[in-house]
């Protein structure tokens, strides 16, 4: 079966906007560098234009919907198309591409992913991350919806926590493949593991650096938990600094810096230089893809405790926990965590969590995308079988 | 009414009708289909998972009581006169072998690693193609007009894969 290790055409819809960095967007740009580099053929459906933050895509690769249309959809604002002149654009696309494989992210979403699983005539993967709808919108649009979610060949949910959504509300399974990371970003250059660790320990009582990345006007990203939390910390640490970095605007008190958006090379920096990891999320996070590139970067990590979370870092009772949980919404835990860690410092669990998130990088998430491409080929009928035997 | 009327009414009807009945006739088709193509893509998966394992006897070093162990389970497990049930376990046995063994292994045993995270993505997409069909199968309206035909009704593949999850496929299998 030489015809196996063919290269692929891929079409990859991502429903939201590149215009805007997030979760889904990162997952995409990541996979679409990896199936490049290993040589496959991507080609990336998504609105908006390609900006600084996808820098890491091919031009060649990327296929623009048109500008998105901020909407609210699933208790956050989605910057997604609909409408038929994107249901036109979308079956172009296909047309066009004759993919092997389509690869659709988000598919239960009012945009161009649900759009191009109702046009699709080719094996389907479909990546759930967070945005499955609930039972309740499903059971009102019926029929059709319903009639779309079996035309999905194989599913792939980023967490434990995503595909049990598949199960009880698609009535579906879903392998778990979670989502990668570009390690090497974030620990060549210099030795950081050793470098981080130094500065950890030369903190003692001088500055300490908290950090928090996302969105800053979002509650369920949980900076207000934070922004309570830091005066209870500055009591025994006075010279405590916060930065957050993050879309969106909202007013910050003066001890808190805001570098607003920043690219990944500023992240990666930024990640070096801190000496505590927020992720005070609240809910609604199914894959902590920051906590896994802080991991990489070797900051010690404070995370709310989310089923998503203590995927990656291991139960609380666990002596081999990779960092810190505290219970979400708890200012007060937040608190006591971030003291802990920086009163302690335990340079093995960060070496620890550095080679735990290893295991996320691309070469390793998208080589196990890729064995469900060739599953969903084999599977596929006869009529759609030329590539494979190509 | 008049007749023109009525009868053109129960033309329409029979329009609609026949449209839903078809389309839920394909989705049906189409489910079967896949339950069948993901069982030989499952089946297929198992048998080289199973090949791999007996290259663990080639390992230089293998200690002979372990050899054993490997080739009774994955023999086992190639037997082509299992039945379904007895296929299943066979499975799951070779998967307790092989984990039983895993701390053992020398790093070459990654391809074994992918064979064994490849059959449990298959496993997991046949499943859920039998889930899907039987749930279409078990609509009342298919029952009745009997759109599954004479199709056999698939069944999911109950066995042990010993993995942990999430699965990894190593790069340079692909």
């Amino acid at each position: 079966m030489t015809g196996l290790r063919a290269s692929l055409r891929v079409g990859i819809v991502c429903p939201y906007s590149f215009d805007v960095p997030g979760g889904v967007q990162n997952h995409v740009l990541g996979l679409a560098r990896y199936l490049r580099e290993a040589g496959h053929r991507p080609s990336v459906l998504a609105p908006g234009q390609l900006g600084p933050a996808t820098e890491e895509l091919y031009v060649e690769d990327f296929v623009s919907v048109g500008a998105a249309v901020p909407v609210r959809y699933n208790g956050s604002v989605a910057r997604v198309n609909f409408g038929p002149l994107s249901a036109a654009r979308v079956t172009r696309w296909l047309h066009k591409g004759k993919f092997d494989v389509l690869h659709i992210h988000e598919p239960i979403t009012p945009s161009i992913s649900l759009l191009a699983l109702w046009a699709a005539e080719r094996p389907v993967v479909a990546t759930f991350h967070t945005a499955t709808p609930r039972s309740r919108s499903m059971q009102l649009a019926g029929g059709v919806l319903r009639a779309a979610i079996e035309k999905i060949d194989a599913g792939i949910a980023v967490s434990e926590e995503a595909r049990n959504v598949v199960v009880q509300h698609l009535g579906r399974d879903a392998v778990v493949i979670p989502n990668g990371i570009q390690f090497d970003d974030f620990t060549h250059r210099s030795e950081t593991g050793v470098e981080l660790m130094d500065s950890c320990r030369s903190t003692g009582s001088e500055r300490a650096r908290l950090i928090f990345l996302g969105r800053l006007d979002e509650p369920r990203k949980g900076l207000d938990v934070l922004l309570a939390a830091v005066p209870l910390i500055m009591k025994s640490r006075p010279n405590l600094e916060l930065i957050v970095a993050g879309q969106g605007s909202r007013s910050l008190p003066g001890w808190c810096r805001s570098l607003g958006m920043i690219s990944v090379e500023t992240k990666i920096k930024l990640l070096r230089s801190a000496d505590v990891f927020v992720a005070p999320h609240l809910a609604r996070e199914s894959f902590g893809i920051v906590l896994l590139e802080a991991m990489a970067s070797g900051v010690p990590i404070v995370a709310s405790e989310l089923p998503s979370f203590l995927d990656v870092l291991g139960s609380p009772r666990d002596e081999q926990r990779l960092g810190e949980v505290f219970t979400a919404g708890d200012a007060r835990a937040l608190a006591a965590s971030v003291l802990q860690v920086l009163d302690r410092p335990d340079p093995l669990r960060v070496t620890r969590a550095q080679r735990a998130a290893r295991r996320y990088d691309w070469s390793v998430v998208g080589a196990t995308v890729l064995a469900v491409y060739r599953a969903a080929l084999s599977a596929a009928p006869a009529r759609w079988a030329e590539r494979r035997i190509g | 009414m008049n007749t023109v009327e009525i009868v053109s009414l129960m033309i329409i009807v029979v329009l609609i009708v026949g449209w839903r009945v078809t389309w839920l006739a394909t989705r049906v088709d189409r489910a079967n289909v896949r339950a069948e193509r993901t069982w030989a893509v499952l089946d297929a998966a198992l048998v080289r998972r199973a090949e791999r394992a007996l290259e663990l006897l080639l390992v230089p070093g293998i200690d002979p009581a372990t050899a054993l162990l490997v080739a009774d389970a994955a023999n086992a497990a190639l037997d082509p006169q299992l039945s379904r049930q007895d296929r299943e376990r066979a499975e799951s046995d070779l998967s307790y072998v092989l984990d039983a063994i895993g701390a053992m292994l020398p790093s070459e045993s990654n391809r074994l690693e992918s064979e064994r995270a490849r059959a449990s993505i298959c496993r997991r997409l046949h499943n859920d193609a039998v889930a899907t069909a039987l749930s279409l199968r078990r609509r009342y309206s298919v029952r009745l007009l009997q759109l599954a035909g004479h199709a056999a009704e698939p069944r999911p593949f109950e066995m042990a894969d010993g993995l942990s999850q999430p699965v990894i496929v190593r790069a340079a299998e692909n």
